[in-house]
């Protein structure tokens, strides 16, 4: 097995940009995560790209947007699922000696599409989609077990939404409530792209580690709290890397809303259980930039995570600094991948 | 163009394209969008264990199925056990009394589906070793926040049939046993 390093990473979050169309923004920002390579669509020996049809309302995206991704005549694998899974397998198969570069790129663009009724559309059409279920509204109910389980949740809950800043007026980019989660908890939609690209060539961020698991389908038979995919991923990622997560420096973890991003640190093992929003609370160690808040929309989010572990650790630009990203997937996290990342 | 969401969000990578259109562009187009549809008739197929379940609700009976390895009673009923992959054998009807595990009050409208708002909750019915997902009836919506601190300490409900059973999930719903 051959080192992995990350070479170069882009994301692109913006809103209703009727300049560009969805080939557009993903044409730029793979571009932008090339260039900051140093190199050129050809280099590329395999593409892996993560993108989701109800979400592009085009059957089949990627026949649509993978040219736009220098697929042109090129190794190139779709999936339908997050983003870090994308990063996982261009990892593989560059691990493995099959390619020495990879493009991985994910993207999503909430502001085509209704987001709660695709939201609503993923689920169960006999056992969920008659009442009503969403992602968000599995987010209300694992939010709702955490007040009732752990009374720091909710001392902590306000002190660590205002971490997050100042949200948009427009009322399109927030979706509906789902009670116990307030406004401030929710995500803000937006029209997201991530690329990063990956070389068996020694670069500035060795991936150190990966692991992916999946939790079964129906939410009844799942730990809603305690995220055992996630779980289960991430000790995979951090015992490939010979890490343990109470000395991950950087930690950039994937979550709807801000009790699931605090559900996150508590399964990656930062935190106890029930101290998830406590630690959300009380400092900048994870998701610094603004998470759920700094603009969502599945199946990127996993890569965005992933590029902005990247990009703190090349800010702090010490050797052996790691960092821990995470992804999941629709219906409801079912699907966890984790990177473990570090300072070359 | 909206860049970010957010005062703490990081800085936009892609720089937005220059304005002035080169010599062989058309100048000042204005962006075209189009409306777009998705309306596709499926028709799923339940399975036999499922099919099962649901006539056993027409009959006002909730059943699971058992495990033969991990003797787990899975509710709704299914045809094989995803932790142990074997096939579910025995049929075991269920308690329609149960505990509130976790809910959520829900303010999203979907055409075919009740007005919000409304309380979806997942209940372990007694002899079931999973929870089952249904509408919580009954609950004073007015203020949400009195509403959900009843609801936050999981109280005990109890599957009640409504109208005429017709083998859909939402043949029953859980109304709290205690009602104040």
């Amino acid at each position: 097995m051959r080192p992995v390093y990350l070479h170069g990473s882009a994301v692109s979050t913006t809103w209703r940009d009727a300049s560009r169309s969805l080939t557009d923004l993903i044409f730029d920002c793979v571009s932008a995560a090339l260039r900051e390579a140093g190199l050129r669509a050809a280099d590329l020996g395999a593409i892996v790209l993560a993108a989701h049809d109800l979400v592009d309302g085009r059957g089949l995206t990627s026949m649509v947007t993978a040219p736009a991704a220098a697929a042109y005549l090129r190794d190139e694998t779709r999936l339908g699922d997050d983003g870090a899974l994308a990063f996982v397998l261009g990892d593989a198969r560059v691990r493995s000696g099959s390619v020495d570069t990879c493009l991985v790129a994910a993207w999503g663009r909430a502001s085509e599409g209704p987001v709660d009724e695709i939201s609503h559309a993923l689920f169960d059409p006999f056992t969920a989609r008659p009442l009503a279920l969403t992602e968000i509204a599995v987010s209300g109910l694992r939010a709702a077990r955490c007040l009732g389980d752990y009374p720091g949740y909710d001392r902590c809950r306000g002190a660590a939404a205002a971490r997050r800043g100042a949200r948009p007026a427009d009322p399109a980019r927030t979706p509906a409530a789902a009670w116990p989660l307030r406004a401030a908890e929710l995500p803000v939609w937006a029209d997201v792209v991530a690329a990063t690209v990956l070389s068996s060539s020694p670069g500035p961020v060795r991936v150190a580690g990966v692991g992916m698991s999946t939790e079964p389908y129906d939410l009844g038979d799942r730990d809603l709290t305690g995220l055992p995919a996630l779980r289960a991923a991430s000790a995979q990622a951090l015992a490939a890397g010979g890490a343990h997560a109470a000395g991950v420096d950087i930690l950039e973890l994937d979550g709807l809303t801000l009790f699931d991003e605090a559900l996150a640190a508590e399964a990656v093992g930062a935190v106890a259980r029930g101290e998830g929003m406590a630690l959300l609370a009380s400092g900048d160690r994870v998701n610094p930039g603004g998470g759920y808040a700094a603009g969502y929309c599945a199946p990127a989010m996993g890569l965005v995570r992933i590029a902005g572990a990247a990009a703190r650790l090349c800010e702090a630009a010490t050797a052996r600094t790691t960092a821990l990203a995470t992804g999941s997937s629709v219906v409801a996290a079912q699907v966890q991948a984790a990177v473990l990342l570090e300072g070359a | 163009m909206e860049e970010s969401a957010g005062e703490n969000a990081p800085p936009l990578i892609i720089e937005p394209r220059a304005t002035e259109p080169r010599a062989t562009e058309p100048r000042a187009t204005e962006p075209l969008t189009i409306d777009g549809h998705w309306a596709f008739d499926y028709t799923y197929f339940a399975g036999a264990a499922a099919s099962r379940f649901f006539a056993e609700l027409a009959a006002r009976r909730i059943m699971g199925s058992r495990c033969p390895q991990c003797e787990r009673v899975l509710v709704p009923a299914r045809g094989f056990c995803d932790a142990c992959f074997v096939e579910t054998t025995d049929w075991v009807q269920v308690s329609p009394h149960g505990t509130l595990e976790t809910f959520t009050i829900l303010t999203t409208s979907f055409p075919g589906l009740p007005e919000p708002p409304l309380v979806v909750g997942y209940v372990a019915l007694e002899g079931a070793s999973t929870a089952v997902l249904n509408f919580v009836d009954g609950i004073d919506l007015t203020d949400p926040d009195a509403a959900g601190a009843v609801l936050l300490r999981r109280p005990r409900v109890t599957a009640r049939f409504t109208g005429a059973c017709e083998g859909r999930i939402t043949d029953f719903v859980f109304t709290l046993d205690d009602p104040a």
